[in-house]
């Protein structure tokens, strides 16, 4: 093709110095180069076509057979199919930049419209507006349209974008109002992870650290914090952080009554966090109930509850294994009158361990705040403990 | 390519509220989110901020003031009294009054506006707040469990130092709050990837809004059809921002990673696994231009812990394993307890004649905005706070700004501020107090 068009330009430039006799030497060159392309693509189709047709005649025949045995929806389909692939091949190539885009947009504008089907899916929860109205008395216009909703204009709608750009002056509006708790370009990465492998050890053994946490290194936002605090020095984080290692971070651990009053609220109302805390469990803010609640959804503590309230049934067939042993928990709960439930619970928030005497007792029991602070082998997610009533045997 | 500077911010109550029984907005999934980011080691590369929590001031920059004052005084307990309001303010089953209504809003509306301004300071590259995105909000009411458009505040922040600011929407939802309050201006362009028709909400999303006025041309619109798989999304989703970023040519973005366009979703109706869905902001993060990633919809809770958290990992280049770290949560994980989960795939309705028609019809489109606007530089000192507030803001001398953190304080890589010494020559007794 390029060696055409070169020759073409020459011929031009020819053409244009010397009058007649070159040029039209040089004309059939063109036409010739340009037809021998042409030609050599419908030859090449036509024999393609052709080897398509005659391979051989005992398989013609076959076919025959075979299509004379289909029934006649397939036949049709065989033959509609063939006839869309042939036809369209050889008349494609040259103009179908300008008619695609007439057939696409009308195409588009086709599979668009048949979206709009009776059966309604409203995908928010609610229809706060229903697609179809009550007084819907003037022309039937079949719902189609109901469910489009325009973007309205005006001022009451858009905002008003700032003229221009600015700059801040010396300081960002609310930059004393942000905290930042971390900034990872001060130090090296090696150090740092050094030194969160460092305040591991410091914790391991008490506390919720104890529990296994797989192999990755998990961030303690705490621990990040508190080297920012010391200005980046790992040493003096340590240090701090081996003193403040002694007491426990957080102090606000649910008693046992919480917990009953929490689950008693969520009988009566239901996931309304607001009236359980109105009406069931008033030392705790509703913030504070629905981070407890999922984190109660998860332990054995709601599987005996939602069995219990028959609310989810569900969790028996999940784990039918639990079914016979939770009976028996449930029965011995219910001779003794006391809840020597053991919830377990990962967060360090809500981790309550029942104390060693929790066995007869049941008002003191029901009074007695728990600690968060956890013996090294504790009981992981989803093992409960009926039998052995001194934690400190669970292996 | 260089590492960008990611800033990550998070209020550790802003997962502790709830909208009601039954709701299926559930703000606890950004403390599930938080939780796999801290335990897979992620939060250790990032610059972690504590937002700022936005006022009522602040969320009148776009909102009507009856309308956040209303949302200030609101509560379940007061709610008898309004009863004329919640129906003017279309409040109700879909956005309830819930206790703490208010401080939610401040919390989420005031990270994603200071994402912005550290984008305006170049005090990071990308900025991600999970709990913002909540596109639907209108100017003069909640809408789709969307009560304050934390989006529109915050690109109206950008605007102060950005002349063009692209918006994308990958929410299964037409962000429609974000579309309306831009609608006239071409200062900001919205693209919306979503699915419409069918009683889907919002209803709007139409791939013939294409904006009005100045506008015109500058609301980008791909309607999509239920279950979309990745590879038919990414095919449609590359070549348009694409040709955006050619047309347009965006000096900031903001990215709406709404997950209920992952496959599962309890509202949602599209076929995208996390690895698809995180391919789209992976694709934007490379287009190397300041960015504020924020959340939005996302109704099957695990689904949506594993979405943002992998696509922390994407925006830090952080190489995360398929096995999730031991959370206090991990129990939600069940039964595979892995990052990406098998997807059970249902029938895509998007054939491919039509994504290529419907990518075609948007580049038409966009090639008629090929005049990017000209903002006009005029320097407006200092922020726009009335002096009333600038004094109620005004922080605790103690904590002045140290050194270090002046330091920090780059000037914006803004090359239309060459002039900037020439105005602020009034020397501020800034450090006078102690």
């Amino acid at each position: 093709m390029s060696e055409c068009a070169l020759v073409a330009s020459v011929s031009d430039h020819d053409a244009s110095m010397d009058v007649g006799n070159d040029k039209s030497l040089f004309e059939p060159t063109i036409d010739m180069m340009v037809n021998d392309f042409d030609d050599e693509r419908t030859l090449d189709e036509e024999e393609a076509l052709a080897a398509g047709e005659h391979q051989d005649p005992k398989a013609e025949l076959n076919s025959l057979q075979r299509e004379g045995d289909m029934p006649l929806e397939e036949l049709l389909a065989l033959y509609g199919y063939n006839r869309n692939m042939d036809k369209p091949i050889p008349e494609q190539p040259p103009e179908v930049v300008p008619e695609e885009n007439e057939k696409t947009e009308s195409a588009l504008q086709q599979l668009y419209s048949d979206n709009t089907s009776p059966e309604a899916t409203r995908c928010l929860r609610s229809g706060s507006r229903p697609p179809s109205e009550e007084e819907d008395d003037y022309d039937y216009s079949p719902d189609e349209d109901d469910w489009k909703k325009t973007i309205m204009v005006g001022s009451d709608y858009q905002a008003a974008i700032p003229e221009g750009l600015c700059s801040y002056d010396d300081a960002l509006p609310y930059e004393n109002e942000d905290k930042l708790l971390w900034n990872p370009s001060v130090l090296d990465e090696k150090v740092i992870e050094d030194y969160m492998k460092k305040n591991c050890a410091i914790n391991s053994g008490t506390g919720v650290d104890a529990v296994p946490k797989g192999k990755q290194l998990r961030d303690d936002e705490e621990a990040l914090f508190l080297l920012q605090q010391c200005g980046h020095n790992v040493e003096e984080a340590l240090r701090r952080r081996r003193i403040s290692a002694q007491t426990p971070a957080h102090a606000s651990v649910w008693s046992e009554e919480e917990c009953r009053n929490f689950e008693n609220g969520i009988k009566v109302h239901g996931k309304d966090f607001h009236l359980i805390r109105q009406q069931k469990v008033r030392t705790r803010s509703v913030g504070e109930l629905v981070q407890f609640y999922y984190i109660w959804k998860k332990t054995e503590r709601h599987d005996i509850f939602a069995n219990k309230t028959r609310l989810e049934k569900k969790k028996y067939t999940l784990h039918p294994g639990h079914t016979d042993y939770m009976d028996r928990f449930l029965e011995e709960q219910e001779a003794s009158g006391t809840s020597v439930v053991r919830p377990v619970s990962p967060t360090p928030m809500m981790m309550y361990v029942p104390s060693p005497a929790a066995q007869p007792d049941p008002l003191a029991l029901g009074e007695k705040e728990v600690f968060s602070q956890l013996n090294p082998h504790t009981t992981p997610p989803r093992t409960l403990s009926t039998e052995e009533p001194e934690p400190d045997t669970v292996s | 390519m260089s590492q960008s500077r990611v800033a990550y911010f998070y209020n550790p109550d802003v997962g502790n509220f709830h909208y009601g029984p039954g709701h299926p907005m559930k703000p606890h999934r950004l403390s599930v989110t938080h939780s796999l980011v801290l335990n897979y080691g992620l939060q250790k590369k990032m610059q972690i901020y504590r937002p700022y929590r936005a006022n009522a001031h602040d969320m009148c920059r776009f909102h009507s003031e009856d309308y956040i004052e209303f949302l200030q005084n609101v509560t379940p307990q007061n709610i008898q009294t309004y009863s004329k309001d919640l129906l003017h303010y279309n409040v109700g089953d879909d956005c309830p009054v819930f206790e703490g209504l208010f401080d939610f809003c401040s919390m989420y509306t005031g990270a994603s506006l200071e994402g912005a301004m550290k984008l305006n300071n170049n005090a990071c590259d990308i900025a991600i707040n999970w709990s913002g995105g909540l596109h639907h909000a209108k100017k003069f009411e909640p809408s789709g469990f969307c009560y304050v458009n934390d989006i529109v505040i915050a690109i109206l922040e950008l605007l102060k130092y950005h002349p063009r600011v692209l918006y994308i929407d990958i929410d299964v939802h037409h962000g429609d709050g974000v579309q309306e309050a831009f609608y006239l201006t071409d200062r900001v362009m919205t693209v919306s990837f979503h699915k419409y028709g069918n009683y889907f909400f919002p209803g709007t999303g139409d791939m013939y809004e294409i904006g009005a006025e100045s506008g015109r041309y500058f609301s980008v619109n791909v309607p999509l059809k239920e279950g979309i798989d990745d590879q038919s999304y990414v095919q449609v989703f590359k070549p348009v921002i694409s040709t955006v970023m050619e047309f347009y040519r965006p000096t900031a973005i903001v990215l709406q990673c709404g997950a209920d366009s992952l496959a599962g979703d309890r509202l949602g109706c599209f076929s995208l696994s996390t690895r698809g869905h995180g391919e789209c902001v992976k694709f934007v993060k490379n287009l190397n231009v300041p960015t504020l990633v924020v959340g939005g919809g996302g109704y099957t809770l695990r689904n949506v812990a594993r979405c943002w958290t992998y696509e922390t990992s994407l925006l830090v280049d952080e190489n995360i394993s398929n096995e999730l770290p031991y959370t206090e949560y991990l129990e939600f994980f069940a039964p595979d307890f892995q990052l990406h989960p098998e997807i059970s795939s249902t029938s895509n309705a998007n054939t491919k004649q039509y994504l290529e028609a419907i990518t075609k019809h948007v580049y038409d489109n966009l090639k008629m905005c090929q005049h990017s606007p000209a903002v006009q530089m005029t320097h407006i000192p200092g922020d726009f706070l009335p002096e009333e507030y600038r004094i109620k803001d005004e922080p605790d001398p103690e904590i002045r700004i140290s050194q270090e953190e002046a330091d920090k304080m780059i000037e914006p890589k803004n090359e239309f501020y060459e002039d900037e010494k020439d105005n602020d020559k009034e020397p501020v007794p800034e450090t006078k107090e102690s």
